[in-house]
C-alpha cells in the first residue's frame, strides 16, 4: 500500500513538472476558462435590443411624428435614419443597414381625426431570424399599445366608457432568474463546458504521449500497476479542473452575480463526478489512439461538439430530433449542466438531482475502468 | 545466487508482426556475468529479441527465462532483476538528467536513500553531476544515452538489456561507454548489448550472430574469426574501384570488399599472387598488398555473403 | 517561376493527404458532423415546450384557453397539477419548463367583462426557452381575447392603429435559412485554421521544410503549390454544404453565385493567411491546434454567426467588426436570404479585400522572413 502511494505520488509530481514545464498548458487551463467565461457572459444575450430602425414617415405630422417617438422611447428599437419610399427599404435591408423598417403612409393624421383605423406598415428583415422573430414580437406590442392609447384618447373625447369588454390578461411570472439575465443561465452551464473542454483535451495526449517517448516501456517494466498510473495521472487534472469550477464560480458569483442557491456539497460531489468521467473520456481516447495528432482530433471532436452543442448549455435540446437527444444523453455534460443550473439557480438537493447524479457516477465508474481495460490492451 | 544457473535461457522464442516474422525459433542461452553481444544487420530482429526478454513484448510462442523465471509467465517476477535500455531515447525531454532517474528509480521502488546515493554514484561516474540540472531534451547524444544508463542502473539490476546503445554517439563517447559496461561486467553484472559496430562487438565476452530472425552463429570473438577460412588481404591501389574488379575475378579470392579506401580480398590459399598479376593485367596500379589478421569486420562481411548464399 | 516546381510540390502534399487517412476522414467528416449539429442543434426553432397547466377555474373558458395551448405547437401540456404548490418540484425537477396558472373566478371576471388575470410561469433557468415561451403564451392569449370580443359580438367603432407587419426575406423565420449560408464561411475559417496549419506545422517538424529550401524551389512557388490542394479540398467542402444545404435542408438562395464567389474568395485569403500565421508561431501541431481553438471560439462567438452582433453589448460591436468572418456572413446571408447583390453589399466585400490584403499579405512577408531564419 505504501508502496503503491509512493509510486502514484510520483507520477502526481512527474505530472505536475510536465505542467510547469509548459506555460502553453498552464495558459490553456487557466486562462482561456476565464477568456470563455468574459466572452461568453458578456456577449452572448438573447435579449435583443436596440434593434436597427429605419422610419419612411410620409405624413410628416404631430401624429406620426408622436407614433414613430414611441419606437424611440420604447427602448426595442433604434432609429437609425429615415428613407424617402418604400422602395429604398429594399436597399437598407439587404446592405443589413437596418433590421426593421417602419412606414407611416400620408393621411395617418386625418384617419385619427376622422376615428377611423390608421394604417402603418412594419417590415422585419428575415436575414436573421432571431432578431426577427423578437423584432416582429415587440412591433405587435407597441401597436397594441400605440393603439390602445389613441382609442383611449378618442373615448375620453367622446365620453364612451370602453372597459366593458371581458379580457384576460397575462401576467407573466419568470422563476428563478426573474432579469432573464442570461449570463445567470449561462454561467452555471459554462462551468461544465469549460471543464469537459479542459479535461478532454489535455488529458486525451497524455498516455499516448508515454506512448510515443518511449517511456510506457520503461513503466511496464517496474512495479507500477496501470490502475495506479491511471491515479496518478487523474490527480493532477482532477486538481486543476476543481481549481477551475471554483475560478469560474468565484467570478460568476461576484461578477455576474449568479445565485449559489443550493448546497456547496452537492456541487462539489457532482463537479467530482463529471470531472472524472470527463477524466476517462480523456483517458479512453488516449488508450486508443494510435498518434498525439489522431488524439487531438478525436480529442476536439468528442469535446467540442457535444459539450458545446449537446450540453444545453445554450442551445435548447426539446426540440432536436429524437437520435441527437438520446446522442446527448451519452456525454456526460448534458447531465452535469442539469445539475449545475438546478443546484445554482433552483437550489436542487441530492434529492432533486438524484436521477442525473446516478448517470454521472455509473458513467465515471465505466469510463475509468474501460480506460484502464484499453490501456492495458494497447500496452504491449 | 547460484553459479550454475544461467542469466537467461531462450527456447524456441518467436515473434511475428502480421505476416513478418522478426524472431523465428530463437533458442539461446547466456551465462551470468560477462558481456554477451548480439550482432546483425538492421532489421535482423536484435532489437525484438531483446524487448521479449525485457517482457515489454509478448512472445507469439516459445519462453524465456531470466535467472530461472518465465517472461511470459512471470513477467513481474523478472522485471525487478533486468535494466533495459530502449533504442529509442525513453526519457521526459522537459524534466532534468535529476528528476527524470529520480522518477523512475521510484517507480522500481528504489527508497529515498539509495536513490540519492546511487544518483550521485552514477552520475559522477558517468561525468553527469555538473548536467544533473539540464532538461534532459536539451543534452547531446552521447549524455542521452549515459542518463539512460544511470536510469537503467539505478534498481541495481542483474541483467542489462542494452539496444544499441551507442548508435549515433560520438567515437569518443562510445569507448567511455564500453568502459563503463566493462566496469559493470566487473561487477558481476550480466550485460546483452545488441550493436551493429564491428569494434565494439570485439570488446565482448561472447557474441551472437542474427539474420532474418534467426541467429546463425554464435561464440567468443576469436571462434567467431576463426569461422572465417583462408587468409585476408589488404590492398592498396590508387584506383580502389578498378582494382576491386580486378580482384574479384581472380580464381581462389572467396570475396573481395571495399573498407575505405582499400581493398579487402579473402584468399582461400595464403598466396595473392593471382590478385597482384590480376591488377597488373587491368593495368591497375598497386601500392601495397599484405595480409593482416582477421578482424570482425571481414567475419561479419564473411557470414552475412554465407547468410545471403544460403 | 516554375509551373513545373509547383506541380511537384502539389504532387507530394496530394500524395500525403491521401496517405493521412485521419485528416481525409477528418475532411469529410467535418461539414457532415457540423451540418448535423449546427442544422439541427443550433438552427432548432423551440417548440414543443413542456407545460403544466393548472385549471382553478374550471369553467368552459377555462377549459377552452387549455385547448388553445394544447393545439398549437409550441407547447406539449404536459402536467396537471392540482394547486400551484405542487407545481414548485415540477419545476425544480426540470420536468416542465413552463406553468399556465388559471385563477379561480376567471370566467366570472370575463362575464362581468373585466380583465381577468391569468398567471403564465416560465422557468427562468433557461432564459432562451423562457423569453419564447412567454411570447408564445401572450400570443395565444392575445388570439383568445380577440375570440372573446368577436364571439360577444361587440364591434367597437373607434380608431386605432391597423399595424400590418410583415417579415420580408425569410417569412418562415427558419433559422436553418441563414444558418447554412454562416456555416459555409465558418467551414473555410475552420478548415484552413485547422488543417492547412496542421499540414505546414507537420512539414517543419519533420525538417522536410528545411531539405526543401536547399533545393531550387522558390518560397512562392512553394507556397502555391502547399496552398492549391486544401483550396481545392475547401471548395469541395463548401460545395458539399452547399448543396446538402439547398437539397436536404431546403434552403433557398436568391443572390447571384457571382457575389457568393467573390465574397468567399475573399475570405479564403484571409483565412489561409490566418492558417499561415497560425503554422509560423507554432512549433508543434498540438500548439497550432490549441491555438486555432484558441482564436476560433472567440470568431464564433462575436461574429454573429450563432448569436446576433445586435444583441451584444455596445462596446463589443467594434471588436466583432475586426474580425473577418463578421463580413463574410454579411455577404454570405445577404446572398443566400436577401438576393443582395455587388451594390448592397459594397461595403461588407470593400472590407473584406482589405482584411484579405493586409493579413494574406503579412502572412506572406512573415513566411518568408520566418524561412529565411
Amino acid at each position: 500500500m505504501n508502496a503503491s502511494l509512493t509510486r502514484i505520488g510520483a507520477i502526481v509530481v512527474k505530472e505536475f513538472k510536465h505542467l510547469i514545464r509548459d506555460p502553453r498548458i498552464l495558459l490553456a487551463v487557466l486562462v482561456t476558462p476565464i477568456m470563455q467565461l468574459l466572452l461568453f457572459a458578456y456577449a452572448i444575450s438573447f435579449d435583443v435590443r436596440d434593434l436597427s430602425t429605419v422610419v419612411v414617415d410620409q405624413d410628416q405630422t404631430p401624429a406620426s411624428r408622436t407614433y414613430l417617438q414611441s419606437y424611440t422611447s420604447s427602448g426595442f428599437f433604434k432609429v437609425v435614419g429615415s428613407v424617402d419610399s418604400v422602395d429604398a427599404i429594399d436597399a437598407v435591408f439587404q446592405s443589413s443597414r437596418a433590421r426593421v423598417a417602419v412606414v407611416v403612409p400620408a393621411g395617418f393624421q386625418e384617419a385619427v381625426d376622422r376615428g377611423d383605423k390608421a394604417q402603418v406598415a412594419v417590415y422585419v428583415d428575415g436575414g436573421d431570424p432571431n432578431s426577427a422573430r423578437i423584432g416582429q414580437g415587440y412591433a405587435v406590442a407597441l401597436n397594441q399599445v400605440a393603439g390602445q392609447k389613441i382609442t383611449a384618447t378618442w373615448a375620453a373625447r367622446q365620453g364612451l366608457d370602453l372597459s366593458q369588454a371581458g379580457r384576460l390578461d397575462v401576467r407573466v411570472r419568470t422563476w428563478y432568474n426573474p432579469d432573464r439575465s442570461s449570463s445567470i443561465f449561462l454561467i452555471p452551464g459554462l462551468v461544465v463546458v469549460i471543464i469537459m473542454i479542459v479535461t478532454v483535451q489535455q488529458t486525451a495526449v497524455t498516455l499516448v504521449r508515454e506512448r510515443a517517448l518511449g517511456t510506457q516501456e520503461q513503466m511496464t517494466i517496474s512495479p507500477l500497476r496501470k490502475v495506479e498510473l491511471m491515479v496518478g495521472k487523474l490527480l493532477p487534472w482532477t486538481i486543476l479542473a476543481f481549481v477551475d469550477v471554483v475560478l469560474i464560480t468565484l467570478m460568476g458569483l461576484t461578477m455576474f452575480e449568479v445565485p449559489l442557491r443550493g448546497s456547496v456539497l452537492v456541487l462539489a460531489v457532482s463537479a467530482a463526478l463529471f470531472i472524472f468521467a470527463s477524466l476517462g473520456l480523456g483517458l479512453i481516447v488516449s488508450a486508443i489512439s494510435p498518434t498525439l495528432e489522431t488524439a487531438n482530433l478525436i480529442a476536439m471532436m468528442l469535446a467540442f461538439l457535444p459539450a458545446f452543442l449537446l450540453s444545453g448549455f445554450a442551445f435548447p435540446l426539446d426540440s432536436i430530433p429524437l437520435p441527437l437527444q438520446w446522442l446527448s444523453y451519452l456525454f456526460p455534460a448534458r447531465h452535469m449542466v442539469d445539475i449545475s443550473r438546478a443546484v445554482f439557480l433552483k437550489g436542487a438537493g441530492f434529492a432533486e438531482v438524484s436521477g442525473p447524479l446516478g448517470m454521472l457516477a455509473v458513467y465515471a465508474v465505466v469510463v475509468l475502468a474501460l480506460a484502464t481495460v484499453l490501456y492495458g490492451k494497447r500496452a504491449r | 545466487m547460484t553459479d550454475s544457473q544461467p542469466a537467461v535461457v531462450a527456447r524456441g522464442l518467436t515473434r511475428a508482426f502480421g505476416p513478418l516474422t522478426a524472431v523465428a525459433d530463437v533458442s539461446l542461452e547466456i551465462p551470468e556475468g560477462g558481456v554477451f553481444g548480439l550482432l546483425g544487420p538492421d532489421g535482423a530482429g536484435k532489437s525484438t529479441l531483446i524487448r521479449m526478454l525485457a517482457t515489454v513484448l509478448v512472445p507469439t510462442s516459445g519462453d524465456a527465462e531470466v535467472f530461472g523465471e518465465s517472461v511470459t509467465h512471470r513477467p513481474g517476477r523478472v522485471t525487478p532483476r533486468i535494466g533495459y535500455m530502449s533504442q529509442k531515447f525513453a526519457m521526459y525531454p522537459d524534466l532534468t538528467i535529476a528528476e527524470n532517474i529520480n522518477f523512475f528509480a521510484t517507480l522500481r521502488g528504489v527508497g529515498k536513500a539509495d536513490r540519492r546515493e546511487r544518483s550521485a554514484r552514477l552520475l559522477e561516474g558517468m561525468g553527469l553531476a555538473e548536467f544533473a540540472g539540464r532538461q534532459a531534451g536539451r543534452l547531446s547524444g552521447g549524455m542521452k544515452q549515459k542518463l539512460m544508463l544511470a536510469s537503467t542502473l539505478m534498481h541495481e539490476p542483474d541483467l542489462l538489456l542494452l539496444d544499441e546503445p551507442t548508435t549515433g554517439v560520438d567515437p569518443v563517447s562510445r569507448r567511455e561507454f564500453w568502459r563503463i559496461l566493462a566496469g559493470l561486467q566487473r561487477e558481476g553484472k550480466t550485460v546483452l548489448v545488441a550493436t551493429p559496430y564491428m569494434d565494439e562487438a570485439e570488446r565482448c565476452t561472447s557474441i551472437a550472430f542474427m539474420d532474418e530472425g534467426v541467429i546463425t552463429q554464435r561464440g567468443t570473438p576469436d571462434q567467431i574469426k576463426a569461422l572465417v577460412p583462408g587468409t585476408l588481404f589488404e590492398l592498396v591501389s590508387p584506383e580502389p574501384r578498378a582494382a576491386l574488379a580486378a580482384a574479384g575475378a581472380v580464381p581462389g579470392v572467396a570475396s573481395a570488399h571495399l573498407y575505405g579506401d582499400v581493398v579487402r580480398v579473402l584468399l582461400s590459399g595464403t598466396d595473392a599472387a593471382g590478385v597482384a598479376h590480376a591488377c597488373a593485367n587491368a593495368g591497375v596500379a598497386v601500392d601495397s598488398l599484405r595480409p593482416v589478421a582477421i578482424d570482425m569486420e571481414a567475419a561479419f562481411a564473411f557470414l552475412a555473403e554465407e547468410g545471403e548464399a544460403a | 517561376m516554375s509551373l513545373k516546381r509547383i506541380r511537384l510540390v502539389m504532387w507530394k502534399e496530394f500524395l500525403q493527404l491521401r496517405r493521412d487517412p485521419l485528416l481525409l476522414r477528418a475532411m469529410f467528416l467535418m461539414p457532415i458532423l457540423q451540418l448535423v449539429f449546427f442544422g439541427y442543434v443550433v438552427a432548432a426553432d423551440v417548440k414543443n415546450i413542456s407545460i403544466a397547466v393548472i385549471d382553478l377555474d374550471h369553467s368552459v373558458a377555462s377549459r377552452q384557453l387549455e385547448a388553445e395551448f394544447a393545439s398549437s405547437d409550441y407547447f406539449v401540456i404536459t402536467q396537471h397539477p392540482a394547486t400551484e404548490a405542487e407545481l414548485q418540484p415540477l419545476m425544480d425537477k426540470g420536468a416542465v419548463k413552463a406553468a399556465l396558472v388559471i385563477p379561480d373566478g376567471t370566467s366570472a371576471a370575463l362575464t362581468r367583462g373585466e380583465a381577468a388575470p391569468i398567471g403564465v410561469v416560465v422557468d427562468g433557468s433557461e432564459s432562451s426557452s423562457a423569453s419564447i415561451a412567454s411570447g408564445y403564451a401572450a400570443q395565444i392569449v392575445g388570439e383568445f381575447n380577440q375570440r372573446q370580443i368577436a364571439a360577444s359580438g361587440m364591434t367597437i367603432a373607434a380608431p386605432g392603429i391597423d399595424a400590418r407587419i410583415r417579415v420580408v426575406f425569410n417569412p418562415t423565420l427558419e433559422s436553418i435559412n441563414s444558418m447554412i449560408p454562416g456555416l459555409i464561411a465558418a467551414l473555410l475559417m475552420i478548415s484552413f485554421g485547422a488543417l492547412m496549419s496542421q499540414a505546414v506545422v507537420k512539414e517543419r517538424e519533420s525538417g522536410t521544410l528545411e531539405q526543401m529550401f536547399v533545393t531550387p524551389i522558390k518560397r512562392n512557388e512553394y507556397l502555391i503549390g502547399k496552398l492549391t490542394p486544401y483550396v481545392v479540398l475547401a471548395i469541395a467542402q463548401v460545395a458539399v454544404v452547399a448543396i446538402i444545404g439547398m437539397l436536404w435542408f431546403k434552403v433557398p438562395f436568391y443572390g447571384s453565385w457571382w457575389v457568393v464567389a467573390v465574397g468567399l474568395g475573399l475570405f479564403l485569403l484571409t483565412s489561409v493567411g490566418l492558417g499561415l500565421l497560425i503554422s509560423l508561431v507554432s512549433h508543434t501541431r498540438q500548439q497550432a491546434q490549441q491555438t486555432v481553438m484558441f482564436l476560433m471560439i472567440p470568431q464564433m462567438v462575436l461574429s454573429g454567426f450563432i448569436f446576433p452582433v445586435e444583441s451584444m453589448p455596445a462596446w463589443i460591436a467594434p471588436i466583432a467588426n475586426v474580425i473577418p468572418l463578421t463580413h463574410a456572413l454579411v455577404v454570405l446571408r445577404g446572398a443566400f436570404v436577401k438576393g443582395s447583390g455587388f451594390a448592397a453589399l459594397a461595403t461588407p466585400l470593400w472590407i473584406l479585400a482589405a482584411f484579405a490584403v493586409v493579413i494574406f499579405g503579412a502572412a506572406v512577408v512573415q513566411m518568408q522572413r520566418r524561412l529565411a531564419e
